[in-house]
């Protein structure tokens, strides 16, 4: 194995990378506090939900006509070039990543939303295959191009129907100083060609808390795929999944008030069925209470559900006579 | 009361199941559209500069 004497004497001794990175969190840090110092207060607001327009910042960015995207992005990036020049092993202090098609740099992001610096390839685009679906998350997308062109279409919803949706396609084409915006829920971008290279600002907000992100075939419509809108929903299931495998009896009651909540039908579904396994008791209450809410989306499977115990297990026909 | 033990295989899942946040059917063609691709990125630099 060969090694470079430069990373060999990091293994000796990595002050060096040290004071580099340091050096890279200050360079960030003095971007932040001129040009992007109002940006995480206004991302924060946009995540709530406020208006493009009572946001002075953000409007400008993604205000057509206006170079002030350009000079945002090409100042960080002229300051993390330089560093990188003095410091060639240095790490730049965002979130990133990089393959043959797409480089994206994370600016800034809270909770709900994101500002983001990303580049498609065009010779990785044409390497692709064509894509046969198109995600729907449940999220507002506004980009603005800052350099390059690209040719591509957009995907609308027309109609859902059970198992998929009636799709729409209009061409797009993007040129430098477009900005295009999208609500991530009924419209998907695909892009078929990009010249060179497309960057992009892209602002992204997931809307809807309870939403999921659909995956639709083109060629038909089809749902392909369904997946949770937001990393919480995931983070709570699993940990479900995991109380349940551990049979942490003491959780039942936790997970019979999660299937009860008014979340995302998929996780509260999740819950009950961690919960039955537990404490059926416990279980078969929640079970039997979701039965008799005729708006919730889970009655239907839930009043099923208890048929089927109640034939399996006469027994359990007693709890939902219990008081709760 | 004698109540039953219920395995979690017998009970069944939705109709539609949902997948974890980030997934996808096709994900080679469906990087450029969505933020969660960029949520769910590997988060070395966290550890680097902290």
């Amino acid at each position: 194995m060969q090694i470079r004497p430069e990373l060999d004497a990091l293994r000796r001794d990595d002050t060096p990378q040290r004071q580099a990175q340091a050096r890279l969190v200050e360079d960030l840090a003095r971007w932040r506090a001129g040009p992007a110092a109002p940006l995480d207060t206004e991302l924060a607001r946009f995540g709530d939900g406020a208006e493009l327009d009572d946001l002075p910042l953000l409007s400008a960015l993604f205000a057509p006509g206006e170079t002030a995207a350009e000079d945002f992005a090409a100042e960080l990036v002229a300051r993390f070039v330089a560093a990188l020049e003095r410091d060639p092993l240095g790490q730049v202090p965002l979130r990133h990543y990089t393959d043959d098609l797409v480089t994206t740099l994370m600016l800034a992001r809270n909770a709900r939303s994101t500002l983001t610096l990303q580049a498609l390839d065009g010779t990785g685009l044409a390497r692709r295959a064509a894509p046969v679906s198109a995600g729907f998350p449940p999220s507002e997308a506004i980009e603005r191009v800052l350099a390059g062109s690209a040719h591509g279409e957009v995907m609308s919803i027309v109609a859902a129907r059970p198992g998929g949706a009636d799709l729409s396609s209009a061409e797009l084409h993007l040129r430098a100083g477009d900005v295009h915006r999208r609500d991530g829920s009924r419209e998907a971008l695909i892009l078929r060609s990009v010249a060179g290279s497309l960057v992009t600002l892209k602002l992204q907000r997931r809307t809807a808390s309870n939403a999921v992100t659909h995956e639709y075939r083109l060629a038909d419509g089809a749902l392909v795929h369904q997946a949770a809108g937001n990393p919480r929903d995931s983070r709570l299931e699993l940990t479900a999944a995991l109380l349940g495998r551990m049979g942490r009896t003491d959780a039942a009651p936790l997970l019979a008030a999660m299937a009860e909540e008014t979340g995302s039908p998929a996780l509260r579904w999740q819950a009950l069925r961690e919960c039955l396994a537990l404490d059926s008791a416990a279980g078969f209450a929640a079970l039997s209470q979701l039965a008799r809410r005729g708006e919730d989306p889970l009655c239907g499977p839930a009043g099923a559900l208890r048929a089927q115990l109640i034939e399996t297990y006469p027994q359990l026909a007693g709890v939902a006579s219990c008081p709760a | 009361m004698n109540l039953p033990k219920i395995d979690i295989s017998a009970l069944p899942d939705l109709d539609t199941l949902t997948g974890v946040f980030g997934s996808l059917a096709h994900p080679a063609q469906s990087l450029q559209s969505d933020d969660s691709i960029v949520v769910l990125m590997v988060f070395v630099y966290d550890i680097i500069i902290t």
